[in-house]
């Protein structure tokens, strides 16, 4: 068992890997009641083309399937639910699926013993049937249905359809309702063998535990279990064209506000820092030239052209950042014109930059005082840099203005979709 | 923690000091009796006082003076209690012992401006919001208003209360309404303000870990222009009218691809005991997460929806239920709804079922203390709506027997069926 200090945080991080190969990440937190845990699979709904743990050739299934899978842990053997399980003793429980990871969790102040056993045992014991597969399309089909007619979720989903290719980061995570009709009982079996190994898994615990007892707990529970030999996963690779799919796109829904989405997909092939850090550097950015201290945003807002601040939104791929801008207005075309023009020439000062490096410094104490917050962070660390950031204080007090300039000359803003809803 | 509550004539200040924080966070409530074309107005003073101050006269210099206050976090909110309409100012930031001396007194200043010291023009003996404030403030609420459409979910829930009692307190939209606002401007709205300043009801809340004697400066020295003097405040819980013979069925159609149902349930005279306690486990057993009846039988055993919650409002003496369908499967949906409701009335549940939502309540109850927003709502509601402290809520929930939910079953009617139907 390893610890290290959290930086400024007055948190400490206890880490293990089991003999299986899952790792264990624990901050405990004594001065609350709560306990937040995840257990979390690097699998998510990107990775639909990939070499099976028992194949010998790539294959490839439907889309939606890391969520539909999701759903399906919750089906266990001998009408065994897990959320019967969890009510019991008073905790929530759920899952989630994102682009790239699938994560189980639950929360609450009682029970944490059999809790923790029970969450590692109903993940690590699929029961997947042609009967409860079936059952479960028509409750997915209106889930699908429902962020269908949210016109927010329709923006991203559209921008992100006509920005990407080839990369299947293009297609929405729970899939089209065709693609969860023709999911399979094997298909789900298939993913499940590969991509549900421990080595392939890891699990948080943030809140009121005792590290090294639950540390043992965990071993005791792995023990038991039988795991195949774990074969690094080996998944298709896109070759993702700089350009977006489709330039413009226009729809009608029954709303009352046109909105518009913009996306700008960035090559950061050229620039050698990690993906992750040159998204830290145009968030930044983003935030001074467009965000609710920008000179636009009061300019946009004085001549009624907006009400609501831009939202900003950044995700990645291995290559490619893809900017993402909302905006609610009833004048598309001057408020496209005027963003456009307010990033033809970008320039920023070095006060506003330290300012928004004090902003960020602040955010990260705020966020220690929750153990959703702190698992979160644990998680996205995990995903985006293989380890915790234990001193996330210096990474900020690292930014400097040089390399955000290098940056802002690097990036080519001429890869650009957008996305318009008027009313219907 | 340590809770104390401070009564000066104008207002009581409650503190409530514990260490569990890097914040610290001070609300300050202003609190009057319900009436329906005031809730736009007040709607108007917070986004026109959340706009800017005479310092600040923009809200970009306005936000870059939160972030140079180590990212301060302020908000105004309007919302329906009851027979009341409460308006809140708040401020987070951190303690002083992650940023520096100071920040505190900044701080809780901050707050004091946007509330007492707002970008005013004078014309000789009148005065009004700034134009220009007050018309950035009029078109955010404007689009917020005719926004509200757009998210079915919430809309069909405002519509299924606006059809169960049309003119009544539980069915007005706590966002307000454009009749009243089109009929606004800069000098009604100042006026307006003169007299919320002047005769609301006055609380302020802080929690964190604070130096009690040094609070209580700050405060007085930062709220001293509130001229109102303490007034006893009513209860906030509304009886409901009578409940039809015959519910009534309403559908709407919207360009959607759900349908959305929500059906409405009022609640014959409940006992403080059924409307603090009973009400809670009912309303667990029957609707309240993954584990219950509504979501077995709907979603689970029936696959005709994603998402089935029943809401119990002991406010306002009634029960939601809401739900996303197909369109076609809306008799379906309805008929096994009843059913559990029906079976619910009849004893159709087992003492695990109210185990469980016991030691659901008592655990969240645990989980309060973790964060302030959550014990600031448990001593605001201590406050306004007379509940129990953490202690006597551990006992009472024990109480609840079967034989109380289901005596508390029989009276909850069914009143009105609302359908938004989509494609």
């Amino acid at each position: 068992m390893k610890k290290s200090k959290l930086e400024k945080l007055d948190l400490d991080l206890y880490e293990e890997q089991l003999d299986n190969g899952l790792k264990i990440y624990i901050i405990p937190k004594e001065n609350v009641n709560g306990i937040y845990a995840t257990f979390s699979t690097k699998f998510g709904s990107i990775n639909n083309e990939f070499m099976p743990a028992d194949g010998k050739k790539m294959i490839k299934v439907p889309l939606g399937v890391a969520h539909f899978l999701e759903h399906k842990m919750f089906e266990q053997e001998n009408n065994n639910d897990p959320f019967t399980f969890y009510s019991e003793r008073g905790c929530d429980a759920n899952a989630n699926t994102s682009n790239y990871k699938t994560t189980y969790l639950f929360s609450g102040a009682n029970s944490f013993n059999e809790n923790i056993n029970y969450l590692l045992d109903y993940v690590q014991s699929p029961y997947f049937t042609d009967e409860n597969v079936e059952k479960e399309k028509g409750i997915i089909e209106q889930e699908i249905k429902m962020y269908d007619d949210e016109p927010f979720f329709r923006l991203y989903d559209g921008i992100i359809y006509n920005s990407f290719i080839k990369h299947p980061i293009k297609y929405p995570i729970a899939g089209t309702v065709d693609d969860v009709y023709s999911i399979t009982k094997d298909d789900l079996y298939t993913c499940y063998n590969t991509f549900y190994h421990p080595s392939n898994m890891f699990l948080v615990i943030t809140g009121n535990v005792d590290p090294k007892e639950t540390i043992e707990l965990i071993k005791i529970n792995q023990e038991d279990k039988k795991f195949d030999d774990f074969k690094p996963i080996k998944l298709k690779k896109y070759d993702e064209p700089n350009k977006v799919e489709k330039a413009i796109e226009k729809v009608n829904m029954d709303i009352e506000i046109p909105k518009i989405g913009i996306g700008y997909k960035i090559d950061c092939s050229g620039i050698d820092k990690n993906i992750n850090d040159i998204k830290t550097y145009l968030s930044i950015l983003l935030d001074l030239k467009l965000g609710s201290t920008s000179t636009l945003n009061e300019l946009l807002k004085a001549q009624n052209l907006i009400t609501h601040d831009i939202d900003i939104t950044l995700i990645n791929t291995d290559k490619h950042i893809l900017v993402i801008l909302i905006i609610e207005t009833n004048e598309i075309d001057k408020v496209l014109n005027k963003v456009e023009n307010e990033l033809k020439n970008i320039e920023i000062t070095e006060e506003d930059f330290e300012r928004k490096k004090k902003v960020r410094k602040s955010n990260c104490i705020y966020r220690s005082d929750s153990i959703y917050s702190i698992n979160n962070k644990i998680m996205n660390n995990i995903m985006n840099y293989g380890s915790v950031i234990l001193n996330d204080y210096k990474k900020i007090d690292d930014l400097n203005i040089k390399d955000m300039n290098k940056i802002i000359k690097k990036i080519n803003l001429n890869n650009k979709t957008v996305y318009i809803i008027n009313k219907s | 923690m340590k809770y104390k509550k401070m009564s000066t004539y104008s207002y009581n200040l409650h503190v409530i000091k514990t260490d569990k924080f890097k914040t610290v966070t001070v609300k300050v409530n202003f609190k009057r009796k319900l009436v329906k074309n005031e809730i736009t107005y007040r709607n108007m003073i917070i986004n026109t006082l959340c706009e800017s101050t005479l310092e600040y006269p923009t809200k970009r210099l306005m936000t870059i003076a939160t972030e140079n206050l180590y990212d301060l976090y302020y908000k105004g909110m309007n919302y329906i209690s009851g027979k009341y309409n409460i308006m809140s100012f708040d401020v987070t930031f951190l303690n002083e012992e992650y940023t520096e001396k100071g920040m505190l007194d900044k701080s809780i200043k901050f707050l004091s401006d946007i509330i007492f010291k707002p970008n005013i023009e004078k014309n000789k003996t009148k005065i009004k919001f700034k134009e220009e404030n007050f018309n950035l403030a009029y078109n955010l609420l404007k689009d917020n208003i005719i926004s509200s459409k757009e998210n079915p979910d919430n809309y069909s829930r405002i519509r299924m209360l606006e059809n169960m009692e049309p003119n009544s307190f539980l069915s007005y939209r706590s966002c307000g309404y454009l009749e009243d606002l089109e009929k606004l401007d800069s000098l009604k709205l100042y006026k307006y303000y003169e007299s919320i300043l002047n005769s609301d009801i006055i609380d302020i809340f802080v929690i964190g870990n604070v130096n009690e004697r040094h609070i209580k400066k700050v405060i007085e020295e930062n709220f001293s222009s509130i001229k109102t003097f303490k007034k006893p405040s009513e209860s906030h819980f509304i009886r409901p009218k009578k409940v039809r013979f015959i519910p009534k069925t309403i559908k709407e159609k919207q360009k959607i691809n759900q349908s959305k149902l929500v059906l409405g349930y009022k609640i014959d005279k409940m006992t403080d005991f059924e409307l603090r306690y009973v009400l809670n486990v009912y309303s667990y057993i029957l609707g309240g997460g993954p584990d219950s009846k509504l979501f077995k039988t709907v979603r689970e055993k029936n696959s005709l929806c994603y998402y089935i919650s029943s809401v119990g409002q002991p406010l306002n003496s009634i029960l939601t239920i809401s739900s996303g369908i197909n369109k076609s499967d809306f008799k379906k949906s309805l008929t096994l709804i009843k059913r559990e409701v029906y079976n619910m009335k009849k004893g159709k549940f087992t003492d695990e079922d109210i185990i469980k939502a016991k030691i659901t309540y008592i655990n969240s109850l645990k989980e309060l203390e973790d964060s302030p927003q959550s014990l600031l709502s448990l001593y605001s509601g201590m406050e306004y709506l007379k509940s129990d402290d953490i202690d006597t809520r551990f006992n009472m929930i024990n109480k609840v027997t079967k034989e109380d939910v289901i005596k508390l079953s029989s009276k909850i009617h069914l009143d009105t069926v609302y359908l938004l139907e989509g494609d």
